[in-house]
C-alpha cells in the first residue's frame, strides 16, 4: 500500500509539471508595443577609437554585484554593462527596448510580457534566452548569495517569471501598478545560467574576482588589483546597430584609475592623465578650475542644466511641538527665512531655491507651487495676529510666557554658515533659531525618534513622488517612520491612499498635483536649495554632441549606461599636446547648456 | 599680609621681566575683553537722538520704531548713522572701534565672502566664510576661551585639591580606592567622551566646563596627595594635632598653605590646556554650538580654505600669541617658586 501511495504522489507530480508547461501559452489578446521610433541622443559626427581615463576613489572590494561588500560605487560600472529588458529614454522618459524588442501588458495590471531579441549574446558568445531570466529568479532567491534584500525582493515583490518558448517571457509582480512603473519595479536583468550552473555555499568567495559574462557594450578586460580596472569595447557587440546605440560607446578603452584623494586626482587631470573632471563642488569650480590651462583653452568648462527628480531638501517642522503646531507660526517662519540671501552670498550663487517637496518629476510635480518668499512684513503681521505681538527685551516674541525660540538640528558642520545667516534675519521677525549641530548618525537618530523641533535634511529621490511615507498619518506620532513632520490630516490621507491605489497615469498626475498643493498649504516643509545642473571640465580632445548630456544626465562624463555619447578626437589630442609644449593658445571655453533648465519662478 | 616667603617669590617673579610683562599684558587683555561690547559691537557706545542720550551697548534692543522707522526689530545702527549724517539735525552716534558684532554677517554687494582685510570696510582682519568680522570674533572668542579655561581651572582645582588632600591625609583604604579610581578615569580618552556626549546633546558653556572638569581633575590629585603625605609627617602638623586641631583645620590652615606653591606652578599650564581643549573641540565641531565666536571654529575655516590666508593667519597668530604669553608666565612662576633656591628645610 505504502508503495502505491508514493507512486501516486510521483504520478501527480509528473502530471502537474506537464500541466504547468502546457499552461504557458501566451494570451491571445496582447497588443505588443516597441517604440522603435524613439529619437537618438548621440551625434552622427562621433568617431570610434581612443581611450577614456577616469578615476575611482577606492578599488572595489569585490566584482560581485550582490552579496557582501558589493554595494560599492564601482557596482554601477558593472551594472551599466548588464542590459535589462527595457530602459527609459533619458530625454523623453518613454520606454525603449534593450534586450526585449517588444512588450505587452496583461489584463491583471501586474504582468508584463516581453519578446527577447534572438540576436542577444553574452560576452562569451552564448545566446541570451528566456532561461537566463528564469534563472535570475532562482539566483536572487538563493540563500547562498548572502543578500537578504534581494532574496526578499525577488520572492515577495516579483512573484513569478514564466517562459513561452526560448524568446518570450512574462513577469508578474505583487500589486498592480501604472504601466511604466511595472517596468521600473518589476523589470529583470538576465543572469548567465550557462556560466554559473549551480549556486552553492561557496558562491560568495568563488565569484569575488570572476568576470561575469555581460550583454552591454563593454566588458572588463584587465584588472590590476588596487591600481586600475580597464573596460574594453566589444568589437562585435550584438546591439551596436540599434538606432539608439549608433554613434554611442565610441572609445575603445575605458580606464578607471584608483586615486584615493580628489585633490590629487585633480592634479592628474591637470597633467592630462585624466580626460575629465566633475566640478560640481563650489570650492573646486571657483578656486581650482582656473588659470592658464583654462585661459589657453586646453581645458573646457561645461555647465549642463539637467531636469531630474531633486532631493527634497529643507527644513522639516515637527507639528507635535507646542509652538510649531500652530500653522501661522509655521507660515511666518517660512517668510522669515532669507534663503535667497544665503544663495547670493555664501553659496556664491551656485545653488537655486527649491520650490516644493517634489520637483523634477515631470508632470507629477506641481509647477504652480513656489516656496514662500522672504517677507518680514508678512511674517511680522502673521505673528502679530496669531497672538505673538509681545516682544521680549532681546526682540524675541513671547506669548503666554513662552518665547518664540526654536531649535534647528542639522548634521553637517559645513552648513553652519548658511543657517547662521538665516538666524540673523529670522530674529527680525522675533523668531529665535538655535543652531544644533549633531554628528550625522545622531542627527538621523534624533529625527527618527521625532525629537526635533526643526530638522534640516534632504530625502533622496525616487522614480515617482512618494507621499505615503512622508505625509500619511499612519506614519505620524511614532518613531522610525519617515513622516518627520508628524503631519496628520484626514483629507491628505484620503488623497494619498487614492494616489497609491490609482493605476491610471493621468489620474495619478492629478492626485500628485493636488497633494503637492495640500502639503504646501500645510506649511510643514520649508524648501531650501537644489543644484539644478552638473558641471565639469575636460580636455579639448573630448568631443560632444550639440547637447552634451540628456535631460536626466547626472554627469556628462559617463562612458556607459545612457551616456557614452562623447568621443575622443585623436588628431586634436596630438595637436593639443604639442600646443601645450609651445604655448599655442586656443580660445577659452566656458559653456552653459540650459535647454533642459526648469523654469524658475522668479 | 604676604608671608615673607611669598613676598620673596613675588619679587623674584617681578624680576623675571618676560613673565612679568606677559602677566600684565594678559591681565589687561582679560580685563578689556570683559568689556568687549564697547570695543566690537554693532551697537553704538552712545547715541544722541532728539536731545536724549542713549547707551544701547548693554540691555534690551532698541527697536526701529524708537528712531522713527516702521519696524519692530533692532534698529540698524549703520543706517541710522548714515541718516544722522544726512539729516544734520544735531543727532549723532559713536560706534565702537570695530563696528561689528561677532555674529553679524556683513555682505558687500556683488562680492562673495570671505572679504580680505581692509581699512575702508572696517574689517581690519577681513571676514570669515560667512562674512563675519574676524577681529570681532577673535575678541569674543578670546573672552570665551579664557573664561572657559579659568572656570575649568577653578572646578578642577577644587575637586583635585580636595580629593588629593584627603587621599594624602586619610591614607589607607580611602587612598587606595581613589588611586585605582583615578587610574581608571585617567585612561578614558577625554576627547572621545566629549565627542560622544556632544553627539547626543549640544553642549553649552557650562556643560562643557563640567564635562571637561569631570575628566581632568585627576592629574592634580597625585601632586596634592604626595604633598599632603609629606606635610602630614612634619612636626608642625603633629604639633597642631597635639593641641587638638580638627582635621579640617589641619588640612586647610596648615597643610594647604604649605603646598600652595605646587598648585600655583601648575596654574598657567592648566590655562593653556583649557584653551587648547576648547579650541580643538571647536575645531572638530564638538565644542560650543555655532555661531558662537570661537578660535577653533575660525581655525577650522582657515584650514579648510587655505586660499583665503587671512583667516588661518589671524587664528593661528592669536592662538600662538596668547599661548606664548601664558607659557612665559608659567615659566616665570616656576622659576620664582623653585624650591632649590627659596624653600627652607629644617
Amino acid at each position: 500500500m505504502k508503495f502505491r501511495k508514493i507512486n501516486c504522489a510521483v504520478m501527480f507530480l509528473l502530471l502537474s509539471i506537464s500541466i504547468q508547461s502546457n499552461a504557458n501559452t501566451l494570451p491571445a489578446d496582447l497588443s505588443w508595443e516597441n517604440n522603435n521610433n524613439a529619437k537618438p541622443w548621440a551625434s552622427p559626427l562621433a568617431t570610434k577609437g581612443g581611450k577614456f581615463t577616469d578615476f575611482i576613489l577606492t578599488f572595489p572590494p569585490t566584482l560581485r554585484t550582490v552579496g557582501p561588500d558589493s554595494n560599492s560605487s564601482f557596482r554601477s560600472y558593472i551594472n551599466a554593462n548588464q542590459l535589462g529588458l527595457t530602459d527609459f529614454h533619458p530625454n523623453t522618459l518613454e520606454i525603449i527596448p534593450q534586450i526585449a524588442t517588444e512588450w505587452a501588458y496583461g489584463q491583471d495590471g501586474k504582468t508584463v510580457f516581453y519578446k527577447l531579441d534572438p540576436s542577444a549574446r553574452w560576452s562569451d558568445g552564448n545566446p541570451v534566452t528566456a532561461d537566463d531570466f528564469l534563472f535570475t529568479l532562482d539566483f536572487m532567491r538563493s540563500k547562498h548569495i548572502n543578500a537578504p534584500w534581494y532574496n526578499n525582493h525577488y520572492t515577495n515583490e516579483i512573484t513569478s517569471v514564466k517562459k513561452f518558448g526560448d524568446h518570450t517571457i512574462s513577469i508578474t509582480g505583487r500589486v498592480a501598478k501604472p504601466k511604466e512603473e511595472l517596468h521600473y519595479y518589476y523589470g529583470l536583468v538576465p543572469t548567465p545560467k550557462h556560466f554559473y550552473k549551480k549556486i552553492d555555499k561557496n558562491w560568495v568567495k568563488k565569484y569575488n574576482w570572476k568576470i561575469i559574462p555581460n550583454t552591454g557594450p563593454y566588458q572588463i578586460s584587465k584588472i590590476k588589483k588596487g591600481k586600475r580596472i580597464t573596460f574594453e569595447r566589444k568589437s562585435d557587440w550584438w546591439a551596436a546597430d540599434r538606432p539608439l546605440n549608433k554613434n554611442r560607446f565610441n572609445v575603445d578603452k575605458v580606464i578607471l584609475k584608483v586615486i584615493r584623494d580628489t585633490n590629487i586626482a585633480y592634479k592628474h587631470f591637470e597633467k592630462g592623465e585624466l580626460d575629465s573632471y566633475a566640478l560640481v563642488l563650489p570650492e573646486f569650480w571657483h578656486n581650482k578650475a582656473k588659470g592658464k590651462l583654462y585661459d589657453n583653452g586646453y581645458l573646457e568648462k561645461f555647465t549642463f542644466y539637467n531636469n531630474s527628480p531633486r532631493s527634497s531638501s529643507g527644513w522639516f517642522l515637527n507639528t507635535d511641538n507646542s509652538i510649531l503646531k500652530e500653522k501661522p507660526v509655521r507660515i511666518a517662519l517660512a517668510h522669515a527665512l532669507n534663503f535667497d540671501k544665503v544663495i547670493k552670498t555664501v553659496l556664491r550663487g551656485d545653488y537655486e531655491r527649491l520650490q516644493a517637496f517634489h520637483t523634477g518629476y515631470g508632470e507629477f510635480s506641481n509647477k504652480n507651487i513656489s516656496a514662500r518668499k522672504f517677507d518680514l512684513k508678512a511674517a511680522n503681521k502673521i505673528l502679530d495676529e496669531a497672538g505673538w505681538q509681545q516682544r521680549g527685551g532681546d526682540g524675541v516674541r513671547i506669548s503666554n510666557g513662552q518665547r518664540l525660540s526654536l531649535n534647528l538640528v542639522y548634521g553637517r558642520k559645513e552648513h553652519s554658515d548658511r543657517w547662521s545667516i538665516l538666524k540673523q534675519d529670522a530674529l527680525k521677525a522675533g523668531i529665535e533659531i538655535n543652531l544644533r549641530l549633531q554628528d550625522s548618525s545622531s542627527h538621523y537618530k534624533t529625527i527618527m525618534q521625532k525629537q526635533h523641533q526643526i530638522a534640516s535634511l534632504g530625502w533622496s529621490t525616487g522614480f515617482r513622488p512618494a507621499f505615503w511615507q512622508h505625509f500619511h498619518s499612519e506614519n505620524a506620532h511614532k518613531p522610525q517612520t519617515n513622516n518627520i513632520t508628524n503631519l496628520d490630516n484626514k483629507n491628505i490621507d484620503k488623497d494619498i491612499e487614492a494616489y497609491r491605489a490609482e493605476t491610471d497615469s493621468n489620474k495619478r498626475v492629478k492626485l500628485a498635483n493636488a497633494l503637492a498643493q495640500q502639503i504646501h498649504d500645510s506649511a510643514v516643509f520649508i524648501p531650501s536649495f537644489k543644484v539644478p545642473y552638473t558641471r565639469g571640465a575636460h580636455w579639448r580632445w573630448l568631443k560632444f554632441p550639440d547637447a552634451p548630456g540628456t535631460k536626466t544626465s547626472s554627469t556628462l562624463y559617463s562612458p556607459f549606461g545612457d551616456g557614452g555619447i562623447f568621443w575622443v578626437d585623436s588628431k586634436t589630442k596630438i595637436e593639443t599636446k604639442a600646443a601645450r609644449k609651445n604655448s599655442t593658445k586656443y580660445s577659452s571655453v566656458n559653456k552653459t547648456f540650459d535647454q533642459y533648465r526648469e523654469n524658475t519662478s522668479d | 599680609m604676604l608671608t615673607p616667603q611669598a613676598k620673596k617669590r613675588w619679587i623674584k617673579f617681578k624680576a623675571l621681566k618676560r613673565g612679568y610683562y606677559s602677566f600684565i599684558l594678559i591681565t589687561v587683555l582679560i580685563f578689556l575683553s570683559l568689556f568687549a561690547e564697547l570695543i566690537a559691537s554693532n551697537r553704538p557706545v552712545v547715541i544722541h537722538y532728539n536731545g536724549e542720550l542713549h547707551f544701547p551697548t548693554y540691555g534690551d534692543i532698541l527697536p526701529g520704531t524708537s528712531f522713527g522707522y516702521d519696524y519692530q526689530w533692532e534698529v540698524n545702527y549703520k543706517d541710522l548713522q548714515k541718516q544722522f549724517n544726512l539729516e544734520d539735525k544735531g543727532n549723532w552716534l559713536i560706534m565702537p572701534v570695530i563696528p561689528f558684532n561677532p555674529l553679524e554677517s556683513d555682505f558687500i554687494e556683488g562680492e562673495y565672502p570671505p572679504y580680505a582685510p581692509s581699512i575702508e570696510s572696517k574689517h581690519y582682519l577681513g571676514t570669515d566664510m560667512a562674512g563675519r568680522d574676524i577681529t570681532s570674533r577673535l575678541i569674543y572668542g578670546f573672552r570665551i576661551a579664557i573664561l572657559f579655561s579659568l572656570f575649568l581651572l577653578a572646578v578642577t582645582y577644587i575637586i583635585g585639591v580636595f580629593i588629593g588632600a584627603l587621599m594624602g591625609y586619610l591614607g589607607g583604604t580611602f587612598d587606595l580606592v581613589f588611586q585605582r579610581l583615578i587610574e581608571v578615569l585617567s585612561n578614558i580618552p577625554i576627547l572621545y567622551v566629549i565627542m560622544i556626549v556632544a553627539s547626543i546633546v549640544t553642549p553649552d558653556f557650562w556643560t562643557l566646563v563640567l564635562l571637561l572638569a569631570a575628566f581632568s581633575w585627576m592629574g592634580l590629585t597625585w601632586y596634592m596627595r604626595t604633598e599632603t603625605y609629606r606635610e602630614n609627617s612634619r612636626e608642625y602638623v603633629m604639633a597642631a594635632r597635639a593641641i587638638g586641631a580638627s582635621h579640617s583645620r589641619i588640612i586647610f590652615k596648615h597643610i594647604l598653605p604649605n603646598s600652595v606653591s605646587i598648585l600655583v606652578t601648575f596654574f598657567p599650564f592648566s590655562v593653556v590646556s583649557g584653551i587648547t581643549s576648547l579650541t580643538s573641540l571647536d575645531y572638530l565641531g564638538f565644542g560650543l554650538p555655532a555661531p558662537t565666536p570661537s578660535w577653533g571654529e575660525l581655525l577650522q575655516q582657515g584650514t579648510a580654505n587655505l586660499e583665503y590666508q587671512w583667516i588661518a593667519i589671524s587664528a593661528v597668530a592669536a592662538l600662538s600669541f596668547v599661548l606664548t604669553l601664558v607659557t612665559f608666565i608659567g615659566e616665570a612662576i616656576r622659576e620664582a617658586f623653585d624650591p632649590k633656591k627659596y624653600s627652607y628645610y629644617e
